[in-house]
């Protein structure tokens, strides 16, 4: 965590009232927690003058309420926020392990043979190495309570389809390119849909919606068409 | 009950001023397209300013009154009918029960806000609320208002009848500039690239929604073929996809984005974006961020001039 705490910044203004922070490290645990912490320290420090501040795999986004802030020096004073930082590590995020059940068969698993085809792999075979890794959830977003996941093994590497599918319902489990995730709601997508979880991933009404947050990891845990039903059953 | 949607009209939602601080879980902003139209129709029925009310798009709707209200309608000209006599925007109506306002031909602009004395019954889900088409979710029922929706609204005592000073009504000639500033992406362009782009017009789409506006023009290139690790995408941002035809995030854009950006638009340009109809034209200036903050507080204070008149 020291080590990071030098880790070289550049601070680049993204129109009039955003910066971004890139970080020149590889994507992962250490950065995205370097980055939570960072965050944290720039809301503290300029309090409520900033509306939002958006992780992402190797930077920050931080967008200002530009009439409250004192624009005259707001290059120094952001210069400083990250030159001063000494990541948090008594109030650090906890990471949970999220189990996510998923059907891999039958309808709920449309695109599973063309990517076991593509991939040169029995389906049995996508499936044990989809569901034997543990993956980051390195942040949300795209969509509401979009889980950005890495760690899929290269093996299941896959490209988009050509034609986006218009709707893809919420819950269906798909990779894409270098990429795995689970669509939080209907909307149109290209990735290979191998499965579909019965859980919600976002609940917008719940006290919480998130199934996830940064830092968790999510473990896929295969189940049958008949566990399928009845788990959706018992959530209608 | 308090009024009743006889036709929907294309897009008609519930919008507020949006919802802020969400976006590191995926949620945009949302709310009005063209806040500074809400506020100021809000203002015609003493509302707080960024309190919700309708958003209507290109094709309006037909609305039954149940009760007597007091109405304001900002943004673009619609031809407005009540009970088949004509009625204007920027100025307050006073609507009685069974009254029938009917949205007709569209004259000017895309967005229409009808602003009603009083608060929506609605809730407000993640601080606000309002519509979030993409996710389904705030406003009414988390979607777009249908024929036969009736909405409840807990009025206010009927308002003194106020008109929008001359200075304050906008003027949309379906021709617009738009100020930017640099984006994060914007050295991975060449001079060249930036020139075409600065140095010519370009066409707004029919491909534009809440979440973005694809616009028709000279194609922009990349440099080199820079591959852009995906970063926190926010309201105006420009983005250059591979066809090299730029797209202008919006309210309902997604949160992260992997298309380098050319330029973002001004912060107080960004409620134009909401007046945008196909086939309007779109110049391009790049200002200092100094000047942009400049123009962003003008504006403030030309609102604060008209809450204390």
């Amino acid at each position: 965590m020291n080590e990071l705490s030098k880790i070289k910044t550049s601070i680049k203004w993204n129109g009039d009232s955003a910066v971004t922070l890139f970080f020149d490290e590889a994507a992962g645990e250490d950065l995205t927690r370097y980055i939570l912490s960072l965050a944290e320290e720039f809301k503290s420090s300029f309090p409520g003058m900033i509306i939002e501040a958006i992780p992402a795999y190797q930077s920050l986004t931080i967008c200002f309420d530009v009439l409250a802030i004192e624009t005259d020096t707001i290059d120094d004073a952001l210069k400083q926020v990250v030159d001063n930082h000494i990541p948090n590590t008594t109030n650090a995020v906890v990471s949970r392990l999220i189990e996510i059940p998923v059907c891999y068969q039958g309808d709920y698993a449309p695109d599973l043979e063309r990517l076991a085809e593509h991939c040169k792999l029995s389906p049995a075979e996508v499936i044990r190495q989809h569901t034997e890794k543990d993956y980051l959830v390195n942040m949300l977003g795209f969509l509401p309570g979009f889980l950005y996941l890495s760690g899929l093994s290269e093996q299941l590497h896959c490209p988009r389809k050509e034609v986006p599918s218009l709707k893809v319902v919420a819950g269906s489990v798909g990779i894409g390119g270098n990429q795995t995730g689970i669509y939080p709601v209907d909307s149109p997508g290209g990735w290979q849909i191998i499965g579909q979880t019965p859980v919600s991933i976002f609940s917008p009404a719940a006290s919480e919606p998130f199934i996830a947050q940064a830092l968790d990891k999510i473990r896929f845990v295969p189940i049958d068409i008949g566990k399928f039903e009845q788990m959706k059953s018992e959530q209608a | 009950m308090s009024l009743r949607f006889i036709k929907a009209g294309l897009q008609t939602s519930i919008q507020d001023d949006g919802r802020f601080g969400f976006m590191h879980q995926g949620i945009s902003r949302s709310g009005a397209m063209d806040p500074l139209s809400l506020q100021l129709a809000n203002w015609l029925v003493s509302n707080p300013l960024n309190q919700a009310a309708i958003e209507i798009t290109l094709v309006g709707p037909t609305i039954e009154f149940t009760r007597n209200l007091s109405v304001a309608i900002c943004g673009a000209e619609f031809d407005l009918s009540l009970n088949g006599k004509s009625v204007f925007n920027n100025e307050t109506i006073n609507v009685k029960a069974s009254d029938v306002l009917e949205f007709k031909q569209l004259r000017h602009g895309a967005r229409a806000y009808l602003a009603i004395a009083g608060e929506l019954n609605v809730d407000s889900l993640f601080a606000s609320q309002s519509t979030h088409l993409t996710a389904g979710l705030g406003g009414y029922n988390g979607r777009q208002f249908k024929t036969n929706d009736v909405l409840e609204v807990y009025p206010k005592q009927e308002t003194d009848k106020r008109a929008l000073p001359e200075t304050y009504r906008p003027i949309y000639a379906g021709s617009y500039l738009l100020r930017c500033c640099n984006g994060i992406e914007t050295d991975c362009f060449d001079r060249e690239s930036l020139d075409s782009f600065y140095h010519s017009r370009y066409k707004v789409s029919k491909d534009l929604n809440r979440m973005g506006l694809r616009l028709e023009g000279n194609l922009v290139f990349l440099n080199t073929a820079k591959d852009i690790v995906s970063s926190g995408l926010i309201q105006g941002s420009i983005q250059i996809p591979p066809s090299g035809l730029p797209i202008i995030s919006s309210v309902d854009g997604q949160t992260i984005g992997g298309y380098p950006r050319v330029a973002n638009v001004i912060s107080s340009d960004l409620n134009i974006l909401g007046q945008l109809k196909p086939g309007d034209k779109i110049a391009w200036s790049l200002v200092s961020r100094a000047k942009a903050w400049q123009h962003l507080q003008q504006k403030q204070r030309f609102l604060n001039k008209l809450l204390l008149s």
